[in-house]
């Protein structure tokens, strides 16, 4: 009895801090949440409160009325699932690989990628458009793709590996005795354990490509084309007519559907090793 | 292992994971080297198109660029990059491993929430902070200020109150990537481990120290090293909270890039600029030699 | 793996030229970039659907443009025709040898119906690289409900007294975006100094650009430390501030604000008798070298039907914007139009930004030396010297 109301007590402290944490986190989110819905055309104000004091959806009827912002979304989509796609379909053969065969070569390649992000890549536009330029693939989406895939792919390929790392060979050795081929392995077995990083990684793909702009911006011509944050920065960007209850209005609209996605990955976050018990 | 079948297995591990490589090598390895090849040209605003290599000359001018400023540039860098890393990893763990209590229930909630500046795209958060929060006229803190009898403050004009305020909002920033990675790698180890550890009688931190950081180590390593030269690289959390033309703040903190685009980058000479781009990533290699990348070292 | 990696670029090579093909051109397809509003987009694609049915005419917005130019310049798969952009990057795209003279590609002394002050701005090294369409300046603005008709100040001395009595508990008698290069250009004007001469020294006069900062430093202190846009344009707007210097982008939202606004001459310099001189900016149709080329009659044809003067009437009537060519101010709707004829009388003291490459870094090196005076309480002397090397370094690396 005693045990039971220690851990409730500390159950509700644990909760309570929660609640204080996200409050905290979430304090500039809330702020542009209460701009969204106020009437007085300013991001600014001298007397703020959480609570919008003249309550209005007006800015998100904006939003959806005013800017072409479902075009903008259905291409954010299109790009961000094959970008989330190619990059695993790449992806995890080779982390897979790099995981679990020993070849020359591999511990180079291994360290030099990860040597690579120390590359400010600030003036690294001038060769990717010279990269894609030939290829015929400026102003297309392709184009962009294949620009995702390969900034994100480095990240895809060390993250998994280093989860593919931790799955014990005894289960594939197993499978493998049984007749598996190393597609069978792979599919019905490693990928099923190493869901949570797997999870991790298109999540983290799937953000990168929603936020990005840079590229978006630059390599995309008209407004037919944007992303949404492409389209959301060319808001911002002509900020002498710029409302900013709109603006912000529209962050919380581009925000919502990775939280959305989010909120349902995370059931298949959980580790499937120790969810299992596989372990042998 | 035969000769040829070792050349095969070699060809398949390359084939399997060429794509990757090739994907790699075209988006990341080719404008390196292309900026490498630039940096031996005399490219700039007056031959644009037309350049022709001159070798080596834009490092020696570049040379110039690396004066007391860059230097003190430089140490910030390093100091910002240490402070950003230290506390991101204390409280990603913490949170991390509170996340991770049994029986909250919440749990699924708290972490969409702390998800939620990620959502976001990074250009809209800082103008958000810079704008919502830390206005002096009318960003909220000094709102709060007030109601608090208090003065107001200029947040972002001395190079200490900006430097702190820049780490807030790459905290803010990192975090929830960092949260997620961790809380992924606390769920993958045995929670076997650590009941035989509870049965030894091993105090909270004594399983940290033993069971949970080992584990975790490999798992977060790749995550916390890209996170380490992302930080080091940071431009737009600095750049568009302090320097930005035309909303510049009076503080003179910056990065070495953001020293860099302001002493080299904005001349418009790319051959420059690029022999700079050059040098930064050779002294980043130099740093990162030091120090072992963990976590290469798997089973 | 160097083995490797030369495989794979050799890879990419051939994928890349087996997918470069011949490209044709249409001569009746005309692309226009621009980063306008949409009003002002709108009237000109309408216009020229208008006046040029045969042709294929768009206007694409395109964030970044000057970013977006520089790789795509002389790439005619890449790039558009034409784009409407400022001045003051015309030097730099000349420089890099994209642009067209268009001089030739107008009818002959067309030139000669535009406000002088328009052709000049789009003109480097002797050559016109720009049909002006229209242009902006910064104009003094003030709040009729605090600052009445006639408490407007005529030199900066009655607007320091004006700021002095009516600055304090949250409010403010004037504001302006003070550490930023484009805003206090109009005071080291109004002292006689310039940022860079047309030959690209930086700070030809430094006593001038010296007096100038440590006479409008008081000002400063008599402003909000920020020197952004959205602080200043939000105190203006909610009537915290009674009066501003700010461009004409502000004064559709002054007016939604509902804040009854006056527009006055800019004021004078006590010590000097001239008046705060503004930059100001001529927007316009840029041509691009291969369109010229590749198609010159249809790029002929959209220039001269941009110079009719209806095109300049209607963007003043749409969104306030200032005509480039004189005759536009006979029409009796844009002599009406107080803001239009405010910029109008304002162009005649205006200076066009220096459309020099070198202006480029001048920029940053301006709000350097602005802000360690203005907002880090730096000495003028030493903050100058300090800028000063700073840009002959950097222009001596732009080469």
């Amino acid at each position: 009895m005693k045990k039971r109301t220690r851990e409730r007590i500390g159950l509700t402290a644990l909760n309570v801090f929660f609640i204080a944490v996200c409050f905290v986190t979430l304090i500039p989110i809330l702020y542009a949440l209460s701009v969204s819905f106020s009437g007085t055309n300013s991001l600014l104000s001298s007397d703020f409160s959480f609570i919008p004091r003249d309550f209005t959806l007006d800015n998100y009827i904006a939003v959806f009325t005013g800017e072409d912002i479902m075009t903008w979304f259905g291409n954010s989509i299109v790009l961000a699932a094959a970008t989330v796609a190619i990059s695993l379909l790449v992806s995890v053969p080779a982390a897979y690989c790099f995981s679990r065969r020993r070849f020359p070569g591999r511990k180079l390649v291994l360290r030099w990628l990860v040597l690579l992000n120390s590359f400010p890549a600030i003036l690294s536009m001038f060769a990717v458009y010279r990269l894609l330029q030939p290829m015929g693939l400026i102003n297309h989406r392709l184009g962009l793709i294949i620009v995702y895939t390969g900034t994100m792919a480095v990240f895809s390929l060390w993250n998994m590996k280093g989860y593919f790392d931790t799955i014990p060979l005894d289960i594939e050795e197993a499978a493998r005795i049984d007749g598996a081929t190393d597609l069978q392995v792979v599919t019905r077995i490693v990928m099923p354990l190493a869901k949570p990083s797997v999870i991790v990684t298109a999540l983290m793909v799937l953000i990168y490509v929603w936020n990005e702009y840079i590229y978006a911006t630059t390599f995309m011509t008209g407004e037919a084309n944007y992303t949404l944050a492409a389209g959301l920065y060319a808001l911002q960007a002509t900020e002498m007519s710029g409302s900013w209850p709109i603006f912000a209005a529209a962050s919380i609209v581009v925000s919502l559907p990775v939280l959305i996605i989010f909120f349902l990955c995370q059931k298949h976050m959980t580790s499937g090793l120790t969810a299992g018990g596989v372990k042998g | 292992m035969t000769m040829k079948k070792r050349t095969k297995s070699i060809l398949k591990s390359y084939l399997v994971s060429g794509p990757s490589l090739l994907l790699i090598a075209l988006i990341v390895v080719f404008p390196i080297l292309y900026t490498f090849f630039i940096s031996l040209t005399n490219m700039s605003v007056y031959h644009w198109f037309d350049f022709t290599v001159i070798g080596l000359d834009n490092y020696w001018r570049a040379l110039f660029v690396f004066d007391s400023g860059f230097l003190s540039a430089l140490l910030a860098t390093v100091l910002w990059t240490a402070v950003n890393m230290v506390i991101q990893l204390v409280i990603a763990f913490v949170l991390a491993s509170l996340l991770n209590v049994k029986k909250l229930r919440l749990r699924k909630l708290y972490k969409t929430l702390l998800m939620f500046p990620w959502a976001m795209p990074g250009y809209v958060s800082i103008l958000l902070w810079k704008t919502g929060m830390f206005n002096s006229e009318f960003g909220l803190l000094n709102q709060w200020m007030e109601a608090l009898g208090h003065e107001a403050v200029r947040w972002l004009s001395t190079d200490v109150s900006a430097f702190i305020c820049c780490t807030v909002v790459n905290l803010w920033l990192a975090l929830p990537f960092m949260i997620m990675i961790m809380d992924g790698a606390l769920q993958s180890i045995d929670s076997s481990y650590y009941e035989s550890a509870l049965l030894d009688g091993a105090s909270w931190l004594e399983r940290t120290r033993y069971i949970t950081i080992p584990s975790i180590k490999p798992i977060i390593a790749p995550a916390v090293i890209i996170t380490v030269f992302t930080t080091f690289k940071q431009f737009d959390v600095v750049y568009l909270l302090t320097q930005q033309m035309g909303a510049r703040t009076g503080s003179n903190f910056h990065t070495i890039l953001t020293y860099a685009y302001e002493n080299a980058f904005v001349t418009n000479n790319y051959g420059y600029s690029s022999a700079i781009s050059i040098i930064i990533f050779l002294l980043m290699l130099a740093f990162s030699a030091r120090f072992k990348l963990a976590g290469e070292e798997t089973p | 793996m160097k083995k490797l990696l030369s495989l794979l670029l050799a890879a990419t090579m051939v994928f890349a030229l087996s997918a470069c093909g011949a490209q044709e051109v249409d001569t009746d397809s005309i692309v226009i970039w621009h980063d306008k509003e949409d009003a002002v987009a709108e009237v000109l694609q309408n216009y020229l659907n208008e006046a040029l049915p045969e042709l294929n005419i768009t206007l694409e917005k395109k964030t970044s443009l000057t970013d977006s130019l520089k790789l795509v310049g002389n790439d005619p798969s890449s790039a558009p025709d034409m784009f409407i952009f400022a001045h003051d990057k015309i030097g730099v795209f000349a420089e890099m040898g994209i642009l067209a003279p268009i001089e030739e590609l107008l009818p002959e002394g067309e030139l000669a119906n535009y406000l002088e002050m328009t052709t000049e701005a789009a003109t480097y090294k002797g050559t016109v690289y720009q049909l002006p369409l229209y242009f902006e300046t910064l104009l003094f603005m003030y709040n009729r409900r605090y600052m009445t008709d006639d408490m407007v100040p005529s030199t900066t001395e009655e607007l320091y007294s004006y700021m002095e009595a009516n600055t304090g508990r949250d409010r403010y008698g004037f504001v302006e975006q003070h550490s930023t290069a484009y805003y206090s250009a109009a005071w080291i004007h109004g002292f006689g100094g310039e940022i860079i001469s047309a030959d690209g020294v930086p700070f030809p006069d430094a006593d001038a650009v010296k007096e100038a900062l440590r006479y409008h430093l008081k000002f400063v202190q008599l402003m909000p430390g920020e020197t952004e846009y959205s602080t200043v344009n939000t105190l203006f707007l909610e009537g915290k501030a009674d009066s501003t210097i700010g461009g004409p982008w502000m004064v559709p939202s002054a007016r939604d604000a509902g804040i009854d606004l006056g527009i006055a001459p800019m004021p004078t310099v006590d010590e000097t008798g001239e008046p705060l001189a503004p930059y100001s900016g001529v927007q316009g149709v840029h041509v691009l070298t291969f369109a010229a080329e590749d198609k010159p009659d249809s790029v002929k044809a959209v220039l001269e039907a941009l110079c009719a003067p209806e095109v300049g009437i209607e963007l003043a009537l749409a969104s306030g914007c200032a005509p480039a060519r004189a005759e536009c101010y006979d029409d009796e709707s844009v002599a009406n139009d107080e803001l239009v004829q405010a910029m109008r009388s304002t162009a005649e003291i205006a200076v066009p930004m220096p459309n020099i490459p070198e202006m480029d870094v001048m920029w940053t090196v301006m709000s350097t030396l602005l802000t360690d005076v203005n907002l880090s309480g730096r000495d003028v002397d030493e903050s100058f010297d300090s800028a000063l090397s700073n840009a002959e370094s950097l222009i001596a690396n732009m080469q």
